[in-house]
């Protein structure tokens, strides 16, 4: 973990900046605001978070929640989508908006003296977007083409191939852009209809980080958003459950790498279990000492590229991993990869092994909070679905509590029978 | 501001205290890139970077992890046309063991031969890799054709046929020659005591002999020629690119060309996203970049689109060009790319790593007060000078065009 900043200053004996202080506020329509007061560069960001995304869609309306999102930030009543976008630029920032998978977020930053106008500009394209009929199939074309152009390389079709397998029927199986299916299909009234659904201050939160005043950003928020309506009748269907295939698929792709995929659903955050499970995803994929690292690149040049994924997930989260490699070593690749995931079930890890995965989370989870964008998009996300803003700090607790007992007891109970992709080009 | 300091050898330190968090950046930036490499040693630069992380006379494989990831740090490293650098992030109490670490790192690698055959394969999957991704490949391409027959035009990784027999002769003979004092810059930001870093600095690089190295200065390109290229590519989606040569980083017409670009395809506002992404729906992007290079710079306009929309949207792009060479730029489109670039500098401030980066690179491939006063020579540049610089750097008949297609049928 990283150093503690008061044991710094005593031993360095020199003027520190006050660490920033965060609070939390509800405006009267229930609407949260999360405010980081961070001094240190002239600049500030903002994250509106609204409790939507991937996970609550269908088959139907996959894709629903980002479409709708990226269509806001292309006009409002008062302004086209150019004129939002240069609004936003004139300040000195830019404004952006996408559905993920647990949250929808539209997004700013901006030179910290135009905070007002950006925080003006967000709450205009939240509150009064126009969602007009050619920006709507402007958008569509832009993310179908997306949709496409992650189905043409090589890493992301064989990691949504391999989601697909892990997941099943349950909205996890789709990436948050959606399907195409979907996405061809879906009309305004749709998307007006999802946008009153998901708009509402009960599920919506803002969080602002950058050289700002708090007081200052709730009387404003207080203001800006107080139209913003309390509550809907939004229904939130249960999603089905995620059954793993435990298959292997072949792809056939032209291309110079054959990428090799094996993937096991796990925990979500807020199970018990999910810290140790993220522990072992460092044992495999964290850095150089990673035992796919070690390995496969290190001890046998397999590959540039490999690792391992887990993300923060309500639901059942995932472990992936990869690697990409020529062609004629796909099957060693394979077999190497698969090796090390049935080691890990075979034999618990070492304390040291154990201690370095931990070092390199803690410091990966500390690092990626410093700028005021990455600290305003977690502040929001883990309020806006339901851990709390604090949650980073529990969770490195956790972290740091986890045991080799526990990585052990993770292992066996997760990495039952992978599911595997193999992309690789057809035979010549 | 950072402290400069030259040590007696040559070797450039600049170091500022930065208090926003428990976090310092210490980096190491050579002066040595793609560039200096003869054309049998092309990818050496790229490679010997590989190479460093591998172990020295005095620290044994995987000090990388002892060093760096245990203590909840991390290390990575760049090759490009004019440099390669080092940089970590670490806990504070780390930095005087990251200098003293890539101090041994810069001249005392074993470079083994062991290592040094594995690694082959490794890189050689770094340029599958590079090749499989469309916009890399398009990049790298594009510069082999504004470039041809210049050091920037070559690929910065190399070539398979030449990474497969190179020897550790060869290797060590390229480290020996340039991983020298006067190539050095060491950067170190964030809650530190300048003196001590300045010490540790004194005590480890500071006592390498000077080599008497002199970096040969690169010929500017000869004047961009036409070229146009097709080729090939699987998949349904057509990646167009067009080239021109560019003012060199230590030209005045520099900031001029900054902001130029940045009005034609830098923002969602922009000329090009608005003209042809947004009222034509030709593309599904497009932008601009201009790389200031120490001898010679690019200016380049990607896009990705429809195969069938090709030739239209580069008679588009074209007319754009024209518009502004002709009718020059707008007040508001001016002041708007000056905030932007202010903006971007205040972003950039945000994180020690961020402000180590833009010293390390200006010390070394240009000069560090003139980075500190970027920002204001973009707002002394008038709407006159963008269109002159339009004139002068983007003829609509001279440029190098490459296009990435579906196979056909």
């Amino acid at each position: 973990m990283l150093a503690s900043l008061a044991a710094l200053v005593a031993a360095a004996g020199t003027a520190v900046a006050q660490p920033p202080s965060v609070t939390r506020h509800v405006l009267p329509n229930g609407m949260a605001v999360v405010v980081r007061e961070n001094p240190v560069a002239p600049v500030v960001t903002a994250s509106l978070q609204v409790r939507a995304g991937s996970r609550f869609e269908t088959a139907e309306t996959a894709g629903i929640t980002n479409f709708l999102v990226r269509t806001m930030i292309r006009g409002t009543a008062r302004r086209s989508g150019t004129q939002v976008a240069e609004t936003a630029e004139d300040i000195g920032g830019s404004l952006d908006a996408s559905g993920e998978v647990e949250s929808a977020e539209i997004r700013g930053e901006a030179l910290a003296r135009h905070w007002e106008e950006l925080l003006g500009l967000i709450a205009e394209v939240a509150l009064e977007p126009s969602l007009r009929g050619e920006e709507i199939e402007r958008e569509r074309r832009l993310v179908l083409s997306q949709i496409k152009t992650r189905a043409e390389t090589p890493f992301s079709l064989s990691l949504d191939t391999l989601l697909r397998e892990l997941y099943g029927s349950h909205p996890y199986a789709w990436h948050s852009l959606g399907l195409k299916s979907a996405v061809e299909r879906l009309g305004r009234a749709q998307l007006a209809a999802h946008y009153r659904a998901v708009f509402r201050a009960d599920r919506a939160v803002l969080a602002v980080s950058g050289q700002v005043s708090r007081e200052r950003v709730v009387r404003a928020a207080e203001r800006l958003f107080t139209k913003l309506p309390r509550s809907g009748a939004h229904e939130v269907g249960a999603a089905p459950p995620a059954a793993p295939s435990g298959e292997r698929r072949v792809l056939e792709r032209p291309a110079q790498q054959a990428q090799i995929l094996a993937g096991y659903l796990g925990p979500g955050l807020n199970d018990p279990a999910y810290p140790a499970f993220r522990v072992l995803g460092a044992v495999l994929g964290a850095g150089t000492a990673g035992r796919l690292f070690a390995e496969l690149r290190e001890k046998r040049g397999l590959a540039y590229s490999l690792g391992a994924l887990t993300p923060f997930r309500t639901g059942p989260s995932f472990l992936v991993t990869y690697l990409g490699t020529a062609p004629e070593n796909s099957a060693a690749a394979e077999a190497g990869l698969l090796a090390e995931l049935e080691k890990l079930r075979r034999a618990p890890v070492s304390d040291e092994e154990l201690a370095r995965a931990k070092a390199y989370l803690l410091g990966s989870f500390a690092l990626d909070r410093r700028t005021n964008a990455r600290q305003a998009w977690h502040l929001a996300f883990f309020e806006v679905i339901g851990v709390g803003w604090d949650f980073p700090e529990r969770y490195a607790r956790a972290l740091e509590a986890v045991t080799t007992a526990d990585v052990e007891a993770v292992a066996q109970r997760y990495l039952n029978r992978p599911s595997i992709v193999v992309l690789q080009p057809p035979p010549r | 501001m950072p402290t400069r300091r030259i040590l007696v050898n040559g070797v450039r330190v600049v170091v500022q205290e930065f208090h926003a968090s428990d976090v310092v950046a210490v980096q190491l930036w050579v002066g040595v890139g793609a560039r200096d490499e003869a054309s049998s040693e092309l990818g050496l630069a790229h490679y010997l970077e590989h190479m460093l992380f591998k172990g020295t006379v005095t620290r044994a494989p995987g000090f990388v992890e002892r060093e760096v990831e245990g203590v909840g740090g991390r290390i990575n490293a760049g090759t490009s046309l004019d440099y390669t650098y080092y940089h970590t992030v670490l806990p504070a109490p780390r930095a005087i063991p990251a200098v003293e670490m890539l101090a041994d790192m810069s001249v005392n690698s074993t470079l083994s031969e062991k290592t040094l055959d594995l690694e082959k394969r490794v890189v050689l999957e770094e340029m599958r890799l590079g090749e499989d991704n469309p916009r890399r490949r398009l990049s790298r391409q594009l510069y082999e054709l504004l470039f041809d027959g210049h050091p920037y035009g070559r690929p910065v990784i190399g070539t398979s046929e030449l990474i497969q027999v190179l020897t550790r002769e060869t290797l060590v003979g390229f480290y020996r020659r340039h991983y020298v004092p006067e190539s050095f810059v060491l950067v170190v930001v964030g809650p530190i005591i300048a003196s001590e870093v300045l010490a540790a600095a004194e005590r480890t690089l500071g006592r390498l002999p000077r080599s008497g190295l002199k970096r040969l200065p690169l010929s500017a390109p000869d004047a961009g020629r036409s070229a146009r290229l097709e080729i090939e590519r699987p998949g349904t989606q057509a990646y167009l690119g067009m080239a021109w040569l560019g003012p060199k980083l230590d030209h005045a017409d520099t900031p001029v060309v900054d902001l130029l670009v940045s009005i034609l395809g830098q923002s969602r506002s922009s000329r090009l996203p608005q003209m042809l992404r947004e009222r034509l729906g030709l593309v599904s992007s497009v932008s601009t970049a201009y790389s200031a290079l120490e001898a010679a710079g690019a200016v380049t306009v990607t896009a990705q689109l429809e195969p069938a929309n090709l030739a239209r949207a580069e008679a588009q792009i074209l007319r754009e060009l024209q518009r502004v060479r002709e009718r020059g730029v707008t007040d508001a489109e001016l002041r708007r790319a000056v905030t932007a670039a202010e903006a971007r500098y205040a972003f950039s401030t945000e994180t020690a790593e961020g402000r180590a980066y833009a010293f390390g690179r200006a010390e070394t491939v240009w000069r560090l007060e003139e980075e500190l006063a970027y920002v204001d020579r973009l707002r002394s540049v008038t709407p006159a000078q963008i269109r002159s610089a339009a004139r002068r750097y983007l003829d609509p008949e001279r440029y190098a065009r490459l296009a990435f297609v579906p196979p056909a049928r």
